[in-house]
C-alpha cells in the first residue's frame, strides 16, 4: 500500500488511510479475523505508524485518544499541530520532517520519549509541559546556541539526549558543557557519558586523575565550576521565592477558608483611609494625630479579635465536618459491608442450586426449582433495598442533624462578627465625634485667627464655614462606615453561600451514592434473573 | 450421676430462661439508648452447656457388683516385709508409753471416747498412728503441690465407709497396702494425703473427729457442679469508644410496642408458673435431701487432713477432705470436731469444746491447755520458753503434765515401720511425643509425634535448604495428607503454606508481585496408562485450578481479578473480579471455550455466548468479541502456566520427601565455626598456627642464648667489668667458640673415616667371599653399600659445609661481642 518514495506528492491524513493503516497494523490471524468482522474503534488503537507517506499536515488524529505511541517520521510536515488530543501519547517521532519551531506539544503531559532528528529546529522551547521526558532526540538540526542546554535542566528524568550534527555540536567543548549542566544525562549521542567523554578528555586536556568511576563529569563540572555555581544558586533563589509566594498563598488561603482573611492587622483600617482625602486631609489637625493613632491601635485589636475567632470558628467547622464524614463513611461501609455479605451467602445457594436445576431431568421439578430461585432472587433484591432504604434514612437524620448544626455555628459566627463589628463602628462614632469636635474648635480659632499652626492648603480649604467643614468631616465618617459595613457584608455572604454550598454539595452527594447503590442492585437483580431465564430457555430448547 | 445430669438439667434450664430474658431485656435498653456499655456476660451461653453435656457423658462410671470390701482376708500378708510383722523394741516402747497416755487421760476424761491411738495393721500388729505416716516426696512435679495431691489421692483411691460410722476403724493399713489395693476408708485417705504432704513439705496433720454426713459419705449432690463453675475469664477491656456525635441511629424498630408488652407479659407469666413449679421442685428436692435430719449428726466419725499455716507459704489454716479432695476452711461447718490429731512426729489430744463445730478452735497445738501432747520434745511441744520456765508451777494441773512425769524427756517418735509410698506411673498411655533437637545440619529443632491421631510435626529452624518450618504428615508417601509451612521470606516464590490431600493441594502465598495469595488445584483419579513405561511419571489429571489474588492498587477494580478458576475438564474459566471500594458486587466472567465448527465448516472464532459477563459499570470496549478473544487467549496461557506451576509444586513435594529421608537418614551435624575442636578446617589452621608458633618460640630461644652467660658466672656478679677483663672474656669466649668449632670438625671427620673404613672392610670382605654368597646376602651387602655411601656422602657435605661456615660464624660471634653492651669497656678500646 504504501506509496513509491520519490512521488512528491503531498497526502492528506484522511480517514481512509488511517483506516488502511490501522486495519494493517491491527491484531492479525484469528483476532484479525475478528477484528475485521467488528471493525475497530480509533480510540482503542494504542500504536500508529504513519511513515514514508509524504504527510503535510497532520491531521484527523483527534479520535485517537488513547494512542501510546505514534509514529510520523520520514513525511513533509512542516508544523507540530494536530496533537492536542493524544494525551496518553508516550512516544511521539518525528523525526526526518520540515519542523523548523517545536510548538503544539503543550497537552502531551506524558510524553517520555520525543524524537525531532532531522528538522529544522533551531531553538529548543516550549516543551515545559513535558516532566516526564526521558529521552529526547534533536540530532541533525539547526540549534546554534549553547544556551539552549540550560534550558533542559529543567527535565528532571531525562536521561538520553542526542544533539549530534548541530552547529553547537561543534563547539570544542560541546560535550563538556553538556556533562556539566546536565549532571543526570547517562546518554549523550548515542554513548554512555562516561566513556565517551573518557576518551574526549584525552584530547581535550592533560590527563587528571582517574579514580573515582566518572572522572570526566567531575573535570566537566570543574570547567564549568564559576557559571554552574552561578546558575544553581539563581535556580535555588528561584525556588526559594517560589515556596515562599506558595506558603504565603496557602497561608491567605487558610484565612479565606475561615472567611477572615486581611484582618490580622491593619489592613481594613488602612483600606478606610485608602480613598477618603478629606480624612486624609484632616488628619493634619492639631491632635488629630494622636487621636487617630489610639483610634487605629484600638481598630486593629478588633480586627485581630475577629480573626482569631474566625480561624478558631472555622477550626471548630472542620472537626464538625470531619466528624460528620467519618461518621457517614464508617456509616456505609457497615451497610456495604452487610450487603456484600447478604449478596455472597445469596451467591452460595444460587450457585448449588442452578447446578441442581442442570442436572434435574423431571420437567415439573425443573419449574418448580426455577420458581424457587427467582423467589430467592427476589428476596435477595427485597433484602438489598431494605438495606439500601435504611441507610438513606438513617443518612437523611444525620444529614439534617448536621445541617442544623452548622447553620446554628454559622449563625453564631455571624453574629458575634457583626457585634465586634459594631464595636468597630462605635468606634468610628467616636472618633467622628472627636474629630469634629476639633475641627469645628479649629474653625472657630480660624475664624477667631488665632491658630498658631500652618495647615496644608488643602486642608485649609475645609475651614471655609461650618457647613463646609461638617460635612467633610461627615463624608470621611461615611466613607469608613462603608468600608466597614462592605467587610461584614462580604464575610457575610461568603461564609452564608459556604454553607448553603456545602449542605448542597452533601445532599447531592448522598442522592447519587442512593441513585448509584439502587442501580447497582438493579443492575446485579436483573442480571441475575436473566441468567435464570436463559438457563430455562436452554432447558426447554433441550 | 444421674443426680448429678438432672441438676445440670435443671440448670440448664434456668440458664436458657435467663439468656432469653437477658436478651429481652437488652433489646429493651437498646431500644431506649442506643450505646451502652455491655455489661459482662455472666451466665452461661448454651454451648458452654452443651459442653458441658458431652463432657458429663464422656465419664464413664463402673459401678462394681460388688461392694468395695476391704477386709482383711483379701489381703495378701505373706510378702509385705518384716516391720510390718513385728515390733521394734523402740516401738514397743512407744506402744506402752501410749497406753500409759491413754490410761491417764481416760482417768482425767472417763466422759470422752478413747483415743485412737494404736489400731492394728494388716498384719494384726498394733502400731501406733504417728508411725504409719511415711513422709514422702513424690517424683512428679505434678504432685508438689496440695491440691494436685489431695486430687490425686481422691481420684486414685476407691472410698470404703467406715465399717462402724460411730467409730474410728479397729485397722489402720499402710499406705503402699492402700495404693496397692486402691481402696480405703477415710483414715486410709488422709494417712497417705498426709504422708504426701509432709513429705512435700507442708505441716499437715492427719485429723480424728466428726463430719456430716454428706462429708463420711463422700456426698456432693449439694455442691455446685465444678463443670459449670466457669474458670475466671480475663475480662477483657473493651476499649469502648465513645458514640461519635453523628454516629447514625439504629434502623427504627417496627415491632409494635404493644405486641411487645403482651408478649413480655406472656413471657413473664410463664416464666412465674415456670418458676413457680421449679421452686415447688427445687422444696420438694430439698425436704427430700433435708427430710432426714441426720440422727447421728456430731457423732460420725472422720478423718481428715489439716494443713497449718507457716511452711510452703500457706497463708492461713485449712482443711482437705481426702475423699474429694477439696479445701475447706477451718470454719466450715461440715467439720463438727476435732478429737485428735497427728504428723510424724507427735500426737496431740483436743482440749477444747467443739460445741460450735470447729469455728472456735484454735490450732496452736504449742499451747499445751488447748492441745495435749503426748511426746515432748517436738518442735511445737511448748508455747514459749517462759510458759516452760514455769511449768513447776503448773504442776498441781493434772490434765497439763498428764503420762509425762515418767517419760523420758528425750523420746522421739521411732522410724516408720511403712514402706517407701511408691507410685508408678503404669498403664499410661503415651499420647504424645516430643523430641527436642540442636546443632541439626537440616535445622530441624522439634519434632512432635501425636500418638493418638499418629500425626508427626516437624518444626524448623530458618535456613532449611527447602525454606521448611513445619511440616505435619502421617506418611512420608507423596499424594497423602500433609502440611508444609516454609520461610516465605527465603523463597522465591512468596509460598508460604502447602497442604495435600489425596485428592487436593492447595497453596497459600504472600508478597507476591502477581498479588498471587491463594491456588487450589483438584486432582482425578489417575489414568492408567496402558503402557507402563515406568520411569516417565504419570501425573493425575488436573480437574480444577482455583487462584485467588490480592488486590493490586495499580489497577482499577473492575479489571482486577480476585478469583479465577479453571475447570480443566470442562474448559471454563470463571473469574470474579475485586469489589469496587463503593460497590457490593463484583464483575463476573465466564469463557466457555468450545472449538466449534459452524454449519459451513468454519472455525467459529468467537462467539457472544463463549463469554457470559456481568459488569458492574458495563463499559464499552468489554462487549467486544476481539477484547473477549484476546482475554480468553491470555487466560488459556495462564491457565497452562497454573497447570505447569503445580505439576511443578507436585515435583517439588518429591523433592523435599526424598530429601528430608535423607537428612533423616544421614544426621548431620552442624559445626559452629567457633567450634574449634570439631570445625576440621579451623582445627587445621589452628594447628598450622601453633606449630608455626613453637617454631618462631625456638627460634627466638636461640637467638637469645647467652654465650657470655657461663664466663661471666665466673666473676663476681653485679660488678661493671674493667676494661681488662672485657678483654679477658672475649678472648675466653672466642677461644671457647674456636675450641668448639674444631671439636664440631674433629667429630664429622672422625666419623667419616670411621663409616669409611667400615665400608672398605665390608669391601674387602665381599671380594673375599664373593663367591659364597648367597642372594640374599649379596642384596644386603649391596644395601649396606648404598645406604654407607649415603652416609659418607652427607657426612662429606657436613664437613665442607662446616669448613666454610666456621670462620663466618667465628667473625660473626666476634662481631657480636664488639657491640655486646655488657663489654662496653671494649668498645671503648677500640673507638
Amino acid at each position: 500500500m504504501n506509496q513509491p518514495c520519490n512521488s512528491m506528492e503531498p497526502r492528506v491524513m484522511d480517514d481512509d488511510m488511517l483506516k488502511l493503516a490501522v486495519g494493517d497494523q491491527g491484531p492479525q490471524e484469528e483476532a484479525g479475523q475478528l477484528a475485521k468482522q467488528e471493525g475497530i474503534l480509533f480510540k482503542d488503537v494504542l500504536s500508529l505508524q504513519l511513515d514514508f507517506r509524504n504527510i503535510l499536515r497532520i491531521d484527523n488524529l483527534w479520535q485517537f485518544e488513547n494512542l501510546r505511541k505514534l509514529q510520523l517520521d520520514n513525511n513533509i510536515i512542516e508544523k507540530i499541530e494536530g496533537l492536542e488530543n493524544l494525551a496518553h501519547l508516550v512516544w511521539l517521532d518525528l523525526s526526518f520532517n520540515n519542523i523548523e519551531t517545536i510548538e503544539g506539544l503543550d497537552t502531551l503531559v506524558n510524553l517520555e520519549d520525543l524524537s525531532l532528528f532531522n528538522n529544522r529546529i533551531s531553538k529548543i522551547d516550549s516543551l515545559d509541559a513535558l516532566v516526564k521526558l526521558q529521552v529526547l532526540s534533536l540530532g541533525n538540526n539547526r540549534i546554534d546556541n549553547m544556551m539552549n542546554i540550560i534550558y533542559l535542566r529543567r527535565f528532571k528524568c531525562l536521561r538520553t539526549l542526542s544533539l549530534s550534527r548541530n552547529p553547537i555540536s561543534e563547539a570544542e567543548d560541546y560535550k563538556m558543557f553538556i556533562c556539566a549542566y546536565l549532571p543526570d544525562l547517562m546518554y549523550l549521542d548515542y554513548r554512555r557519558i562516561d566513556d565517551h567523554t573518557a576518551s574526549v578528555s584525552l584530547s581535550v586536556s592533560q590527563p587528571c586523575e582517574t579514580d573515582s568511576s566518572s572522572p570526566q563529569k567531575k573535570l566537566a563540572e570543574a570547567k564549568h565550576q564559576y557559571s554552574i555555581d552561578e546558575l544553581k544558586h539563581q535556580e535555588n533563589l528561584m525556588q526559594a521565592q517560589l515556596e515562599d509566594e506558595q506558603a504565603q498563598r496557602e497561608e491567605l488561603e487558610k484565612h479565606k477558608t475561615a472567611f477572615v482573611e486581611h484582618l490580622n492587622g491593619s489592613f481594613l483600617f488602612d483600606s478606610m483611609y485608602a480613598e477618603d482625602s478629606e480624612g486624609n486631609n484632616l488628619s493634619y489637625l492639631p491632635g488629630v494625630g494622636e487621636l487617630l493613632e489610639t483610634y487605629k491601635d484600638k481598630f486593629v485589636i478588633i480586627c485581630v479579635n475577629i480573626f482569631e475567632y474566625g480561624l478558631k470558628q472555622q477550626e471548630k467547622r472542620k472537626t464538625e465536618l470531619d466528624t460528620f464524614s467519618e461518621c457517614v463513611r464508617e456509616a456505609i461501609q457497615e451497610n456495604q459491608e452487610q450487603g456484600k455479605r447478604k449478596i455472597a451467602k445469596f451467591e452460595e445457594k444460587h450457585l448449588s442450586s442452578l447446578s441442581a436445576i442442570r442436572e434435574e431431568l423431571e420437567l415439573p421439578n425443573i419449574e418448580k426449582m426455577i420458581l424457587e430461585c427467582s423467589a430467592d432472587i427476589s428476596e435477595l433484591f427485597d433484602a438489598l433495598m431494605t438495606l439500601e432504604m435504611q441507610l438513606v434514612e438513617q443518612l437523611e437524620e444525620t444529614i439534617n442533624m448536621f445541617e442544623r448544626n452548622i447553620v446554628d455555628m454559622v449563625g453564631l459566627f455571624i453574629e458575634n462578627v457583626q457585634s465586634l463589628m459594631a464595636q468597630c463602628r462605635d468606634l468610628e462614632n467616636h472618633h467622628h465625634e472627636k474629630l469634629l469636635e476639633i475641627s469645628i474648635s479649629t474653625l472657630e480659632k480660624i475664624v477667631e485667627g488665632d491658630l498658631d499652626e500652618d495647615l496644608p492648603n488643602d486642608l485649609r480649604a475645609l475651614f471655609v464655614d461650618k457647613d463646609t467643614i461638617v460635612n467633610a468631616v461627615g463624608a470621611s465618617h461615611d466613607i469608613h462606615l462603608l468600608k466597614i459595613d462592605n467587610r461584614e457584608d462580604e464575610l457575610v455572604t461568603r461564609i452564608n453561600s459556604w454553607c448553603t454550598r456545602l449542605i448542597d454539595r452533601i445532599h447531592k452527594d448522598e442522592i447519587m451514592r442512593n441513585r448509584k447503590r439502587v442501580k447497582e442492585i438493579n443492575q446485579y437483580i436483573d442480571h441475575m434473573q436473566s441468567e435464570l431465564d436463559n438457563l430455562e430457555c436452554g432447558d426447554i430448547l433441550d | 450421676m444421674e443426680v448429678l445430669r438432672e441438676k445440670v438439667e435443671e440448670e440448664e434450664e434456668a440458664e436458657r430462661e435467663e439468656a432469653a430474658e437477658w436478651a429481652e431485656w437488652a433489646r429493651m435498653e437498646k431500644m431506649m439508648r442506643p450505646v451502652e456499655v455491655r455489661k459482662e456476660e455472666i451466665t452461661l451461653k448454651q454451648e458452654t452447656l452443651r459442653d458441658l453435656e458431652k463432657k458429663l457423658s464422656e465419664i464413664q462410671i463402673t459401678v462394681s457388683a460388688e461392694l468395695p470390701a476391704f477386709t482383711k482376708d483379701t489381703i495378701d500378708i505373706s510378702k509385705l516385709p518384716i516391720s510390718y510383722k513385728t515390733n521394734t523394741p523402740k516401738e514397743e516402747h512407744l506402744l506402752q508409753v501410749a497406753d500409759n497416755f491413754s490410761r491417764q487421760y481416760s482417768h482425767l476424761c472417763p466422759d470422752r471416747v478413747p483415743l485412737f491411738l494404736h489400731p492394728l495393721n494388716e498384719c494384726e500388729v498394733p502400731k501406733f498412728v504417728s508411725t504409719t505416716l511415711r513422709p514422702t516426696l513424690m517424683p512428679y512435679p505434678e504432685l508438689y503441690n496440695w491440691d494436685s495431691c489431695a486430687q490425686f489421692v481422691s481420684d486414685f483411691l476407691t472410698m470404703v465407709p467406715l465399717p462402724d460410722p460411730l467409730k474410728p476403724p479397729s485397722h489402720l493399713y499402710s499406705s503402699t497396702t492402700v495404693l496397692k489395693y486402691q481402696k480405703g476408708n477415710c483414715f486410709d485417705f488422709s494417712t497417705l494425703l498426709c504422708s504426701m504432704l509432709i513429705g512435700s513439705g507442708y505441716d499437715a496433720y492427719c485429723v480424728n473427729g466428726y463430719g456430716s454426713l454428706d462429708l463420711c459419705h463422700m456426698d456432693l449432690t449439694r455442691e455446685v457442679c465444678p463443670l459449670t463453675v466457669k474458670p475466671k475469664e480475663t475480662i477483657k477491656k473493651e476499649e469502648k469508644v465513645l458514640p461519635k456525635k453523628y454516629t447514625i441511629k439504629p434502623p427504627r424498630d417496627l415491632c409494635s410496642r404493644f405486641e411487645q408488652e403482651q408478649e413480655v407479659k406472656k413471657q413473664q407469666e410463664i416464666r412465674a408458673q415456670e418458676k413457680k413449679r421449679l421452686r415447688e421442685e427445687e422444696e420438694r428436692l430439698m425436704e427430700a435431701e433435708k427430710a432426714k435430719p441426720d440422727a447421728l449428726h456430731g457423732l460420725r466419725v472422720h478423718s481428715w487432713v489439716l494443713v497449718l499455716s507457716g511452711k510452703r507459704e500457706v497463708p492461713e489454716n485449712f482443711f482437705i477432705d481426702p475423699f474429694t479432695g477439696h479445701s475447706y476452711s477451718t470454719q466450715d461447718e461440715h467439720f463438727l470436731g476435732i478429737e485428735s490429731l497427728w504428723n510424724h512426729k507427735n500426737y496431740w489430744i483436743n482440749m477444747q469444746d467443739c460445741w460450735n463445730c470447729c469455728k472456735d478452735l484454735i490450732f496452736d497445738l504449742g499451747d499445751p491447755v488447748r492441745w495435749e501432747y503426748m511426746l515432748l520434745g517436738t518442735d511445737k511441744s511448748q508455747l514459749s520458753l517462759t510458759e516452760e520456765d514455769d511449768s513447776g508451777i503448773n504442776d498441781e494441773d493434772d490434765v497439763e503434765n498428764l503420762g509425762k512425769e515418767d517419760e523420758d524427756k528425750s523420746f522421739d517418735m521411732p522410724h516408720s515401720w511403712v514402706e517407701q509410698i511408691e507410685i508408678s506411673p503404669e498403664g499410661t498411655n503415651i499420647l504424645e511425643i516430643k523430641e527436642w533437637y540442636q546443632n541439626r545440619e537440616d535445622m530441624l529443632e522439634l519434632k512432635h509425634i501425636n500418638k493418638t491421631t499418629d500425626l508427626k510435626t516437624d518444626y524448623f529452624k530458618p535456613g532449611h535448604p527447602q525454606a521448611l518450618r513445619v511440616h505435619s504428615y502421617k506418611s512420608m508417601q507423596p499424594e497423602m495428607d500433609r502440611v508444609i509451612e516454609f520461610y516465605e521470606t527465603a523463597r522465591v516464590d512468596g509460598l508460604m503454606k502447602r497442604e495435600e490431600t489425596p485428592r487436593t493441594m492447595t497453596e497459600y502465598y504472600q508478597g507476591r508481585p502477581d498479588f498471587l495469595s491463594y491456588r487450589h488445584a483438584s486432582f482425578g483419579p489417575r489414568v492408567k496408562k496402558l503402557t507402563l513405561s515406568s520411569a516417565e511419571s504419570n501425573p493425575r489429571p488436573i480437574v480444577k485450578i482455583t487462584e485467588r489474588f490480592f488486590r493490586n492498587p495499580a489497577k482499577p477494580a473492575e479489571e482486577d481479578v480476585a478469583e479465577r478458576v479453571f475447570l480443566v475438564a470442562e474448559e471454563r474459566i470463571q473469574l470474579r473480579y475485586h469489589c469496587r471500594e463503593d460497590h457490593i458486587t463484583a464483575s463476573k466472567r465466564e469463557f466457555l471455550r468450545r472449538t466449534e465448527v459452524d454449519s459451513k465448516g468454519n472455525k467459529i472464532i468467537m462467539t457472544p455466548d463463549m463469554c457470559i459477563s456481568f459488569e458492574v459499570e458495563p463499559m464499552e470496549h468489554t462487549k467486544k468479541l476481539l477484547y473477549q478473544y484476546e482475554a480468553m487467549m491470555h487466560l488459556k496461557r495462564e491457565e497452562k502456566l497454573s497447570r505447569h506451576q503445580v505439576w511443578e509444586s507436585e515435583l517439588e513435594v518429591l523433592e523435599i520427601l526424598k530429601l528430608r529421608e535423607e537428612e533423616e537418614a544421614a544426621h548431620t551435624l552442624t559445626i559452629s565455626i567457633y567450634d574449634t575442636k570439631r570445625n576440621e578446617k579451623s582445627k587445621e589452621y589452628r594447628e598450622a598456627m601453633e606449630r608455626m608458633m613453637h617454631e618462631e618460640h625456638l627460634r627466638q630461644v636461640e637467638t637469645q642464648l647467652d654465650y657470655l652467660a657461663p664466663f661471666l658466672a665466673q666473676l663476681p656478679p653485679g660488678e661493671k667489668l674493667t676494661c681488662w677483663q672485657a678483654v679477658r672474656l672475649k678472648d675466653e669466649c672466642l677461644s671457647d667458640f674456636k675450641q668448639r668449632l674444631i671439636n664440631k670438625a674433629n667429630l664429622i671427620q672422625a666419623r667419616f673415616e670411621k663409616e669409611t673404613q667400615e665400608l672398605q672392610k665390608k669391601q674387602q670382605w665381599y671380594q673375599e667371599n664373593q663367591v659364597t654368597l648367597t642372594p640374599e646376602d649379596e642384596d644386603l651387602y649391596l644395601s649396606y653399600c648404598s645406604q654407607a655411601m649415603f652416609r659418607i656422602r652427607i657426612l662429606e657435605q657436613r664437613l665442607n659445609r662446616h669448613k666454610e661456615l666456621a670462620p663466618l660464624k667465628y667473625l660473626a660471634l666476634e662481631e657480636k661481642l664488639y657491640k655486646d653492651p655488657r663489654l662496653g669497656e671494649l668498645q671503648k678500646i677500640f673507638a
